[in-house]
């Protein structure tokens, strides 16, 4: 990885150059809260926002895509073309990048590769920023407050000037027309280590770090405990709707009014909603509230470890907000300490 | 609008409501010709006094029944189409003329006195939804509904669909319009018991939704009462308001 320094007083210079070519999507303030949004300047990036309600999923796995196009008379499937839009995601916090890392795990499988969702990754460009934990916040206890990969620059701001990663050719050539910069010296190499402790301190304590968790996942599977959650579940989908790793989708055929032409969509589904595992002939897999809400669980914390290696849960906390029935991966992580306590 | 044989034969006809659904059907505009020429339109309440004819296969029905001939008329609706869509709030829970439920009578008396119609006396009953009297192929939810939801209701009848109806309720779209919640700000919103379906429209246009889309068979009830009390707006708020468009589930959760 190729390091430099550069004054913030340039930070507008390099989004101004990024705008030549690529729609930026920063953060910006929205209602009470904050979201990845167009921007047209530097002015309305918020740089230290604290996590958006959504996640930047809408720009890679939007929430509705037509697919193809087809004719309802001849049978047949029209020529589309699906439009992408040249981005650079501005200002993405570490667990955001390591969310996008997991999407193309599953996306970008050499033997299952999805064009749309490739096609979206390749026009994008990446620029990630440091952040401070909010209290939801627990990316550390999942492997997941620090990005290795699959960004194009990484700003951690040094107070007055941002050490840059960089990782991309593209984005070098734009940052080095764009901005003066420096080689890194051994005092900013140290306030890097020294902002790095510091922001690793500032993890709520509330949220239990439990080790082993797969394996608790597995030897807890029947606790009474996922009834409770299932209980109060409410089947909203919120949590799969602002989470920034959750992938699922459903297909419908959409005609136009005429009848005669249509559209195939990928829609974005969530396997807390009660028809998700429905089959043909009226079998529901996950019938209850109960089931739907523990597998959810499973796959952040236990189902796409066992395959990628990792945590699909990437410790975001938008779900700790967004769920009104107190369902989360924290709840999970809780009730393993509860049940080591009972244990000791 | 008249076709060949094979062409479906499509009947319209309203109960009691206030036809804003059958109206807001031609809000397709520009696409209005095209959906009328997929089927021969036989009857429309709303565009002709001409009497209902014998023979249809898409029986399209907006309103809640709240008379006996109003049964009478379902019936041989049900009877008569291979396909029965309903259209609207009204239709589908009983909706707005589902709020006299509780004291019909009381409220018979107080307006008419000892002079009752026999429309709203002796021939009246507790408005329903269509589905109480008979079985409902499809539905159309909302009030008003959208109008491209018909189309694509319709032509589900039609020809037939992939599309699945989902018992999630609102709050997942609501997300999708990138919108934090209701609740956080003291305010009641019906969305988390609610069906989705309607992209959470009226949230995304900064009101609270009332519900107008249906009770999911899937809301869960006690979950929400205990959120509206969390969040200082009270239970029984949350039950006051679920009854403008949800007499009819709310009495199934009852019984
Ligand atoms: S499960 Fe929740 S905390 Fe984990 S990545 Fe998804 S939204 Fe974030
Ligand atoms: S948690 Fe559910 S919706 Fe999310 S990715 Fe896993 S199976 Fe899909
Ligand atoms: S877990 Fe929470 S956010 Fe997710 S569907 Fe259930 S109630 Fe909604
Ligand atoms: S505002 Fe209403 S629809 Fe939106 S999340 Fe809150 S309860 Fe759900
Ligand atoms: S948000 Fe609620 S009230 Fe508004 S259209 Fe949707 S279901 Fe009806």
């Amino acid at each position: 990885m190729l390091y430099r320094v550069m004054d913030a007083s340039e930070l507008p210079r390099l989004i101004d150059a990024f705008m030549e070519k690529y729609e930026v999507v920063a953060p910006v303030k929205s209602g009470r809260s904050f979201a990845f949004e167009p921007v047209s300047s530097f002015d309305e990036i918020v740089l230290d926002y604290p996590t958006t309600l959504t996640s930047l999923k809408k720009y890679i796995l939007p929430p509705r895509e037509t697919l193809f196009e087809f004719n309802v008379e001849d049978a047949d499937v029209t020529d589309y073309t699906l439009r992408i839009r040249p981005r650079v995601l501005f200002g993405a916090h570490a667990c955001d990048i390591n969310a996008l890392n997991n999407l193309d795990l599953v996306f970008e499988d050499a033997r299952y590769p999805d064009p749309y969702y490739e096609a979206h990754r390749a026009a994008t460009m990446v620029v990630g920023i440091n952040c401070s934990p909010a209290g939801s916040c627990f990316c550390h206890l999942l492997d997941a407050d620090e990005v290795r990969s699959g960004y194009d620059l990484f700003l951690q701001d040094l107070g007055g000037r941002y050490l840059v990663s960089i990782g991309s050719v593209e984005a070098a050539n734009i940052l080095e027309a764009a901005c003066d910069l420096r080689e890194a010296t051994d005092e900013d190499r140290r306030e890097f280590r020294r902002l790095t402790r510091e922001r690793q301190e500032a993890f709520s304590n509330d949220i239990p770090d439990i080790q082993e968790i797969p394996m608790l996942m597995d030897a807890f599977h029947k606790d009474a405990f996922w009834a409770e959650l299932g209980e109060r579940c409410l089947s909203c989908t919120a949590c799969s709707a602002v989470c920034p790793t959750c992938y699922c989708f459903d297909i419908a055929d959409v005609l136009d009014p005429d009848g005669k032409t249509g559209r195939r969509e990928r829609i974005l589904d969530a396997c807390t909603s009660p028809q998700f595992a429905l089959v043909t002939g009226g079998h529901n897999f996950r019938e209850t509230a109960r089931d739907r809400v523990r597998h959810r669980m499973y796959h952040k914390l236990n189902g796409f470890n066992s395959k990628h290696g990792r945590y699909l849960c990437v410790g975001c906390g938008r779900c700790v907000r967004a769920c009104k029935a107190d369902i989360s991966p924290i709840e999970v992580l809780r009730f393993f300490e509860r049940k080591g306590a009972e244990d000791a | 609008m008249s076709g060949t044989d094979e062409t479906p034969k499509v009947v319209f006809v309203g109960l009691a409501s206030c036809f804003g659904c059958q109206i807001n059907i031609t809000n397709v505009e520009k696409h209005l010709m095209d959906v009328l020429g997929q089927v021969d339109m036989r009857y429309w309440q709303l565009t002709s006094s001409d009497p209902m004819p014998d023979s249809f296969d898409v029986a399209v029905i907006e309103g809640a029944v709240t008379t006996e001939e109003a049964k009478r008329t379902v019936r041989a609706l049900r009877e008569g189409a291979d396909a029965v869509i309903t259209i609207g709030a009204c239709a589908a829970t009983s909706g707005i003329p589902g709020m006299s439920t509780e004291d019909h009578a009381a409220d018979l008396a107080a307006v008419y006195g000892e002079q009752v119609p026999d429309a709203a006396g002796a021939g009246a009953i507790a408005p329903c939804a269509v589905k109480d009297v008979i079985e409902v192929d499809f539905e159309v939810p909302c009030c008003p509904i959208d109008p491209y939801d018909f189309v694509e209701v319709l032509q589900h009848a039609l020809y037939g669909s992939n599309i699945y109806r989902r018992s999630s309720t609102l709050c997942g779209e609501c997300k999708n319009n990138e919108r934090g919640c209701f609740y956080g700000r003291e305010t009641l919103c019906l969305g988390l018991v609610t069906r989705s379906g309607c992209g959470a429209r009226c949230p995304n246009l900064g009101r609270p939704c009332n519900g107008c889309a249906g009770l999911s068979p899937d809301a869960n009830v006690p979950q929400a009462r205990r959120v509206a009390e969390r969040a200082g707006v009270g239970a029984e708020a949350l039950g006051r308001a679920l009854r403008m468009f949800n007499q009819r589930p709310c009495a199934d959760e009852e019984a």
